[in-house]
């Protein structure tokens, strides 16, 4: 490849799929205690046969369709063999010469594709449990045959930062297809990176867990070639491992040639073929994803842009925003779930899903209609959210209704500025704060029922 | 002695005393296996518990031996290799467990090449002992299910074997024992449970006295089975009952299989099968598989070893089978244990195996292998267009004396493969039948079917009997 940039990064990122069960066997994938979801099969105990999980393979199919990959029509699992204590059978299961899709990619906000080469699905191996100082390491099964899959950029990215843009890029993707547990789910890089003054010298950085550290380990490592090329060091072709807690790569094995898996088409695994039909079928399960929704939505609803890109963020937020705006202005709604909704929910903890739909709809409606006032507004939501009260029957039976008779108003507004008449002084001095004070105090006196621009406008008039 | 579909029914009705012919048929085991090592383990408990437990079914108070790469669950369960010594499965084979649910009794885990690597029985794991032919015991009984053949041969008590085939394990020994050895259509019996040896390969079968009774064990261990992803949902014929009518059945000669290398006394004995078959009215036709003769061997040993090696991969005294003291690092520890108790004929095919699927040779062997296999196949089912069954002697020799099998190179060993490794390359299903004795010793006829037609070879087999 003619390389021309001053920095060259291809990445290796390894999305740990939300199934229920393991790729291979049908151990739950959440476990508490170590070695507590293990079975013959993800043990390799003699005699016993894998079996694909259909929906690792349909999530994994997905996420191929998002970014845009062919899905091959029939597609094979492979073994890797290599000896490491982490592994149950010294042979990991994986995909080689036919991966489920190839030739995808991403695009950056400045425009920029990165290519993606291909994306198959793995078995993770076990998780080896280091003890301090010890001299002994620790097996925990629970991680061996859980559901990843693999996802491999063409060396086309430029700068860590372009790095960091499009692994976001892919999270958001993969979050959005809902096929990656954001809280507990574990993604992981493997990163080529060189540098031109070392003649594109490629380095393998192995194992970096999460984005950012992706990033952070990539910055270090294009300062350390740089910085040797300086010193008159030579970069040489090598594998090196990330550590987190000093912020260093470490050299782990200099390497002549590529490694040699000795890979052979695992004979437990059919050929899996892959209809035209199926992948459209899945690929009608592909929602939209953030940025075309992002634009969609303004101009279908005419909604603010900063309104429309939360919304399209998060998609359980925007499917709820289409359903409500059926019922009330789009423009109030999504201003009113960007804002105060997701206010409402953080405070309370709660997750947009339990929301009730008719609930939102009849507190917007009774916004929209100037019933009540925003300031009610804003403290019915927190009790939507909190105890799923009927904002109409509340407004009723508390009386929460906006006061919407001018003479009501005024008779409150004049009590204000005849029991403070310093404030009022203040004001005649030119001061705007006094003014705003009364306000407050009129709206206080109403009990947050009155309108504050009705009262703006009553109080000019009283003030004179 | 009594019939074996005679003595399930009457155990059926109550009319044997399970338990007592139980335990006659394990002492009787016991004093045969001294003198002819048929069995690596005994499961004399559980045998015994199956007893009592008044088996019923279409298997009901038959002995079952189980050859000992296929998981008995409690029983210890090796195939044949020292590695594994000690490991006593979770879990029963499906084909174990189907067995066992038909009223089948486990006796216990018969001798076999270490992982099914030989066809003499004689590559046994270290410790462990060579099976003796039942006619000779200066002969070898076959292999790689030796053990399973000769019991086969020896039992005085109602009993059938399950077998294991990945490149004429079972039909070799079959006809060097003088019994009918059955394996099945690849994909035909669920391997969830059969110790790898080449998973593209490997079969679970049956061996038995007669045809009928070895079929009946296969229908009883076949169908789909959702722990094996290459077992086929294909429906079970009831081929153990098909009638014996070969009227107009093509049976094509196999050239190649009666020529150089073959021992004419074998090939003589096998022919005379042949016109056997056409006085009842069955079409003898000569049919030539040339690329199979070719090929078949190295094609066959190339993609079995490859696999064989990521199989045996897994054996390094992690979590069990054998162990040894912890000392030095991981790749120290797991080269200690496989250099220790793996056997020699595994050592070769290890290093092999793994020489012919690393980078550089891959093309050349491995991928190679697997393109021939695809021509090997569509050799066969060419051939299946003209005939509906092929015949050809199963080995080309009796079974050799001890002596004479020391004095084989390993090449001249894989080639004593030649008739057996063809339909096992291809998946097809193949029976062993004992014809007319050579040298005084038996002799087999290999018969061999399309995909599926089990049935064929019940119809065709019975009339040799």
């Amino acid at each position: 490849m003619n390389f021309t940039s001053d920095v060259v990064i291809g990445l290796e990122i390894h999305v740990q799929l939300n199934t229920v069960t393991k790729l291979f066997c049908r151990c739950p994938t959440v476990a508490q205690e170590p070695n507590s979801a293990t079975c013959p099969v993800c043990l390799g105990h003699p005699g016993s046969k894998p079996v694909l999980n259909k929906v690792a393979l349909e999530k994994s199919t997905m996420i191929a369709l998002a970014i845009g990959c062919a899905i091959n029509p029939s597609m094979q699992f492979s073994r890797k063999t290599y000896f490491y204590p982490d592994m149950s059978k010294n042979y990991q299961i994986t995909q080689f010469e036919l991966p489920l899709a190839e030739h995808g990619n991403v695009t950056l906000d400045d425009g920029k594709v990165v290519r993606v080469k291909r994306v198959h699905m793995e078995e993770d191996p076990a998780a080896l449990v280091h003890q301090g100082s010890a001299d002994y390491t620790l097996v925990d099964y629970n991680r061996s045959g859980m559901p990843l899959v693999e996802i491999v950029t063409e060396p086309d990215m430029t700068t860590p930062d372009e790095a960091r843009e499009f692994i976001k890029k892919l999270m958001h993707i993969i979050s959005y297809l809902k096929v990656f547990d954001d809280a507990n789910g574990i993604i992981k890089a493997d990163a080529n990176v060189s540098i031109k003054e070392s003649g594109y010298t490629r380095v393998e950085i192995k194992n970096i867990t999460g984005a950012k550290e992706i990033e952070r380990a990539l910055i270090v490592e294009v300062q350390r070639q740089h910085g040797s090329i300086k010193s008159g060091e030579n970069i040489v072709q090598e594998t090196r491992g990330w550590d987190p807690a000093v912020g260093m790569t470490r050299s782990q094995r200099k390497k002549e040639t590529e490694d040699d898996y000795g890979y052979i088409i695992d004979p437990d695994l059919p050929t899996i073929t892959m209809s035209k039909d199926r992948v459209e079928q899945l690929r009608a399960l592909v929602p939209e994803l953030g940025g075309e929704k992002a634009t969609r939505l303004t101009q279908q609803y005419k909604i603010d842009a900063v309104d429309a890109s939360v919304m399209a963020k998060e998609r359980e937020l925007g499917e709820l925003f289409e359903r409500v705006a059926q019922h009330v202005d789009p423009v109030l709604a999504a201003r009113w779930m960007r804002r105060e909704l997701r206010r409402a929910l953080a405070a309370a903890g709660k997750d947009v899903s339990e929301v009730d739909e008719k609930l939102l709809v009849e507190l917007l409606q009774l916004i929209d209609k100037k019933t009540i006032t925003d300031r009610i507004g804003q403290r019915l939501v927190d009790r939507l959210v909190q105890e799923g009260i009927s904002p109409a029957k509340v407004v009723k039976e508390e009386g929460l209704a906006a006061v919407s008779d001018e003479s009501a108003i005024t008779t409150v507004v004049k009590q204000v500025v005849d029991a403070n008449p310093a404030v009022v002084a203040q004001y005649k001095a030119g001061e705007e704060k006094a003014f705003n004070f009364l306000v407050g105090q009129s709206m206080k006196a109403l009990k947050g029922k009155g309108s504050p621009a009705v009262i703006n406008k009553i109080l000019k008039v009283v003030l004179g | 002695m009594i019939e074996l579909r005679r003595y399930v029914k009457e155990v059926s009705q109550g009319e044997h005393d399970v338990v007592d012919i139980a335990r006659k048929a394990l002492a009787s085991a016991k004093s045969i296996d001294k003198e002819h090592a048929y069995f690596n383990t005994f499961a004399d408990e559980r045998f015994i518990e199956e007893a009592n437990a008044k088996p019923k079914g279409r298997l009901a108070g038959v002995a079952i031996s189980v050859k000992d790469c296929v998981c008995v669950k409690g029983v210890e369960s090796t195939a044949g290799s020292d590695i594994l010594r000690g490991y006593k499965p979770l879990f029963d084979a499906t084909a174990v467990e189907r067995v066992w649910k038909q009223g089948g009794m486990i006796i216990g885990k018969t001798s076999q090449d270490e992982f099914g690597f030989g066809g003499f029985s004689v590559n046994i794991g270290k410790g462990y002992r060579v099976p003796k032919n039942p006619f000779d015991t200066n002969r070898s009984c076959g292999g790689s299910s030796g053990g399973a053949a000769g019991m086969t041969r020896k039992a005085e008590f109602p009993h059938l074997a399950i077998g294991e085939s990945t490149g004429g394990s079972i039909t070799c020994p079959a006809a060097f024992c003088g019994v009918v050895g059955f394996c099945p259509t690849y994909g035909r019996v669920s391997r969830w449970g059969l110790i790898d040896y080449a998973n593209s390969l490997d079969k679970i079968g049956s061996m038995a006295k007669n045809v009928r009774d070895a079929a009946l064990l296969i229908e009883v261990m076949a169908g789909s089975d959702p722990q094996d992803s290459t077992c086929s949902d294909l429906p079970v014929e009831q081929f153990s009952t098909v009638d014996g009518d070969i009227k107009g059945l093509r049976v094509g000669i196999i050239k190649e299989a009666f020529g150089e290398g073959v021992d004419p006394a074998v090939a003589e004995s096998v022919k005379n099968a042949t016109r056997e078959l056409e006085a009842k009215g069955a079409i003898i036709k000569e049919i030539s598989l040339p690329l199979n003769a070719k090929y078949g061997i190295p094609t066959y040993y190339l993609i079995a070893m490859c696999e064989a090696s990521t199989n045996l991969a897994k054996y390094g005294g992690m979590r069990y089978g054998a162990h040894e003291k912890l000392e030095g690092d991981f790749n120290t520890y797991f080269t200690k244990v496989r250099t220790a108790h793996f056997g020699d004929e595994a050592k070769r095919r290890l290093m092999l195996g793994t020489f012919a699927r690393m980078a550089g040779y891959r093309d050349a062997y491995y991928l190679r292998a697997l393109k021939l296999r695809s021509a090997l196949i569509d050799e066969y089912k060419s051939a299946f267009k003209g005939v509906d069954v092929l015949a050809s002697p199963t080995m080309p020799m009796v079974a050799p004396t001890f002596d004479e099998i020391s004095k084989l190179t390993p090449l001249q060993n894989y080639m004593a493969d030649i008739l057996t490794v063809g339909p096992n390359v291809a998946g097809l299903p193949h029976i062993s039948v004992p014809v007319s004795p050579a040298h005084r010793m038996p002799v087999g006829i290999q018969l061999v079917a399309d995909h599926f037609k089990e049935s064929t070879l019940v119809r065709t087999g019975v009339n040799l009997e």
